[in-house]
């Protein structure tokens, strides 16, 4: 998080915790009312924690193998190569498997747009991202395996739906980027 | 110990184990990116485990039933999808919360509709998402995604 300063500044360290810091102070303040309950919340917050490390450390590991396999660019330049329902589908497969945080895929999906890919492709891969594969495992441990398929599916459904209809929204939009316009994909 | 964890990761290190032999300098590349991932989120992590434990505690039961339970109906769907909305993090901090409310008497389209709408709007990132796509872009598809959200949360409900 912090590779643009070698210095990290007391700002910065306050920033990045200030989370911490807000909830340390919530316990401050349940501590003084009422110190029995302040400590059972933080055993309930201890023994949650400590039931989930392992399977938050499997997924984060399993992050990195799916982040460093797979070829980013080559999935964004296959991207651009269908048309009509399988181009839709097959950018929902691709943002499903894709990984990184926001300043990784907006700009990568940005570059494809640069190169004429359509609104509606760009819309179903941004959408299916939310399918969080890799989170699956701890997904499944909070909420069970049937709310994470159910709504895996449904994700999915809706990312296909979405990108069809900002395809059609977006068509209308007055400047073209782009020489190769928006080919008749939506 | 929770015995899925233990399985997790043996998966997760046969799968490195294997990956080690046909490139181990690469392995080595995936092993830090997780690290960097992990130990940027892990104070959000502490943060979320402890909001979790003060919630268990603290909130009445009777208030999530309020506002998210299922007597409240379309109410319970618009405070899922504007919690989830206005909340900025990573998913792995959503699922603890999200398991907190529902427990705490949070109807499952209410909690489907917060997950949805937790990972797929983002308030926070709106301004970023217009520098990079255009604000027609950006309305558009964080307002749509609002109305999935609570759609996919109308649709848990009948599913599950």
């Amino acid at each position: 998080m912090t590779t643009t300063t070698s210095k990290q500044s007391l700002v910065g360290i306050l920033k990045s915790y200030r989370l911490v810091l807000s909830v340390v102070a919530l316990y401050g303040v349940a501590a003084i009312n009422s110190p029995e309950r302040a400590y059972h919340a933080a055993s309930v917050a201890v023994k949650t924690f400590a039931g989930v490390a392992p399977i938050i450390v499997a997924v984060f590991a399993g992050l990195g193998l799916v982040q460093v396999f797979i070829d980013k660019q080559a999935m964004a330049r296959h991207l651009g190569d269908r048309a009509g329902l399988p181009a839709l589908l097959m950018a929902a497969a691709a943002g499903t498997i894709l990984v990184g945080p926001v300043f990784v895929v907006f700009p990568l999906l940005k570059t494809m747009r640069d190169h004429g890919v359509s609104w509606a492709i760009i819309t179903t891969a941004l959408t299916a991202w939310a399918v969080k594969l890799p989170m699956v495992p701890l997904e499944v441990t909070f909420l069970g395996w049937r709310f994470s398929i159910a709504r895996m599916t449904l994700t999915l459904i809706a990312s296909v739906a979405m990108g069809s209809l900002m395809g059609r929204l977006m068509a209308e939009e007055p400047n073209a980027m782009t020489p190769t316009a928006e080919s008749d994909t939506a | 110990m929770d015995p899925t964890g233990v399985v997790y990761l043996a998966v997760v290190g046969i799968a490195y184990a294997v990956y080690w032999r046909k490139s181990p300098a690469k392995s080595r590349k995936a092993l830090g990116a997780g690290a960097k991932s992990f130990t940027g989120i892990l104070p959000t992590l502490i943060a979320v485990f402890g909001l979790v434990g003060l919630f268990d505690v603290f909130v009445p039961p009777a208030l999530i039933e309020r506002w998210m339970g299922s007597s409240s109906g379309v109410l319970s769907l618009v405070v899922g999808t504007g919690l989830g909305s206005i909340a900025a993090g990573p998913p792995a901090a959503a699922y603890p919360i999200a398991a907190t409310l529902l427990k705490g008497g949070a109807s499952t389209p209410a909690v489907a509709a917060f997950i949805v709408s937790w990972v797929l709007v983002g308030f926070v990132s709106l301004p970023m998402e217009s520098k990079v796509f255009g604000v027609r872009f950006a309305v558009l598809r964080n307002g749509l995604s609002m109305l999935a959200a609570a759609l996919i949360g109308l649709a848990m409900g009948v599913v599950l």
